[in-house]
């Protein structure tokens, strides 16, 4: 619970947030900048896919479950231009998905996964993780 | 087994070849010529109007009810009347026995096809309720995101500012709240992927002594805050390749339930396992309330409470049995409860050793 704030010792990233749910991208946010990290938000699959092709982000969150342009349409997208595995993605679910196809997705190229509600704690090491990888 | 074609056959066959061969005799042997020939040529009628007979028999009885009974046994293969060779008979029980049977064809038809109409109606509502739960329960997960996550910054110092002690309460019993909340939703997945078999088993090398140790571990400060004696009573080392993470969880369940119902202060909760050859025998034991035969039957269904005044002490989602018995039989073992009414409980379960 007592972390001290050391932003010389963890690195900035530029993130790049995916979810069509509002509430959601905001306490991420929230949580993030105050990590003193960078967001950028995107509503849906489709916007979110243009943002990744940016290329201007170190780490991407992606929410599988939207309306229309899901995450494994932006997943199956990425794939399909070589692209999946230059990019540094952590894809959320809180869906019924099995273990066994979340491991698929990171066979395929994608960085990591979290289960829905998502712990910060989690998050915040996954970033780390993922940020030194 | 006898055939009626076979034996009128064989029986008239013989007697009409007795009959002429006495004729014959007859004739050969017969001192007066004529009397000889009125006979052979009597018994040369009387032999063929027995086999004459046994031809018509054969064509009014036996061959309509071969043609009946293949028609029967097509239509209890396949349900379904098939067009079969025309019965003629002039015999009226035949007839009738004919006309009673394709009734009786209509009428089982008919009501195959209501009841495949239900099956599948039933199958489909049965679809519907499980698409329903499934998004049911996640749409319940999505509004915990943003609750869990501004709860776990305000407990921090250092993000949205430090709260007081009444205010950091308040948040951690939000907390405490949410953490219930999110494990019922995940009671339910689980109880989801059971029904629909989609729950995942990884099988690893494992040690029975390191599962209960680390079960023991996990439940000690617990039992130790409500001054409830929970002990381990076993200390060898047993292989087994299982899924180490589901048996903890079936353990979990059991605890907890054993927690809820022991009386505090005096209240002992031992667990425990045995080496039974190809498997091993778990055993959550506690000295609670306990339950009556019929309610040891009943606790391992879905959402099964032990009697009104007991469950409102209980918080549970009345899915902790039912997940245990999925994850058990899952595994390939059993489980099952013994139980004397105020004195103790014992609920045990096996697990393959591989």
């Amino acid at each position: 619970m007592t972390k001290t704030k050391n932003t010389t010792e963890e690195q900035k990233l530029k993130i790049l947030i995916i979810d069509d749910n509002e509430q959601i991208t905001k306490m991420l946010t929230t949580f993030l900048e105050l990590n003193d990290h960078e967001c950028t938000v995107a509503n849906d699959g489709s916007e979110g896919l243009k943002r990744i092709k940016e290329n201007n982000h170190d780490v991407i969150l992606l929410d599988l479950a939207m309306p229309e342009f899901d995450g494994y349409s932006v997943i199956k997208d990425l794939e399909e231009n070589n692209l999946l595995k230059e990019h540094k993605i952590i894809v959320f679910t809180a869906s019924t998905i099995t273990k066994d196809e979340l491991d698929g997705l990171v066979k395929r190229g994608v960085s990591a996964y979290i289960l829905k509600p998502i712990d910060i704690d989690v998050l915040h090491s996954k970033l780390k993780e993922i940020a030194q990888s | 087994m006898l055939s009626i074609k076979i034996t009128l056959f064989a029986v008239s066959g013989v007697s009409s070849f007795i009959i002429f061969y006495m004729g014959i005799v007859n004739f050969l042997t017969s001192i007066e010529e004529t009397t000889g020939m009125i006979l052979l040529i009597f018994s040369v009628f009387v032999a063929t109007g027995t086999l004459l007979a046994t031809v018509n028999i054969s064509k009014n009885i036996t061959n309509p009810i071969e043609n009946l009974a293949q028609g029967m046994r097509e239509f209890s293969h396949t349900n379904k009347s098939s067009k079969r060779n025309p019965i003629n008979t002039n015999v009226t029980e035949i007839f009738q026995l004919n006309e009673d049977f394709e009734m009786m064809e209509q009428k089982v038809e008919k009501t195959i096809e209501i009841t495949n109409d239900y099956v599948n109606k039933l199958k489909e509502m049965d679809r519907k309720k499980i698409e329903f739960s499934s998004m049911v329960s996640h749409e319940l997960k999505t509004p915990l995101v943003p609750i869990l996550g501004y709860v776990q910054m305000l407990q921090k110092d250092n993000f949205l500012g430090k709260l007081n002690d009444k205010q950091l309460d308040a948040v951690n019993e939000i907390y405490s709240a949410t953490v219930k909340l999110q494990r019922l939703v995940g009671d339910i997945l689980t109880t989801q992927k059971l029904d629909l078999g989609k729950l995942d088993f990884e099988k690893q090398k494992t040690n029975v002594l390191d599962i209960l140790n680390s079960i023991l571990k996990e439940f000690q400060p617990i039992a130790e805050e409500r001054k409830i004696l929970l002990e381990m009573n076993f200390n060898q080392s047993i292989e087994i390749v299982t899924d180490k993470d589901r048996i903890s969880q079936v353990f979990s369940n059991l605890i907890k339930n054993s927690i809820d119902f022991v009386p505090k202060e005096i209240g002992v909760i031992t667990i425990g396992a045995k080496d039974k050859g190809d498997e091993v025998e778990f055993l959550v034991r506690d000295n609670g309330s306990g339950m009556s035969k019929e309610n040891q039957k009943e606790i391992f269904k879905k959402f099964y409470q032990i009697d009104a005044s007991t469950s409102r002490k209980r918080s549970g989602s009345g899915l902790g049995l039912a997940i245990c018995k999925g994850i058990v039989e899952g595994l390939g073992g059993k489980i099952w409860v013994e139980s004397k009414e105020n004195v103790q409980t014992t609920f045990f379960f096996t697990i393959p050793k591989k």
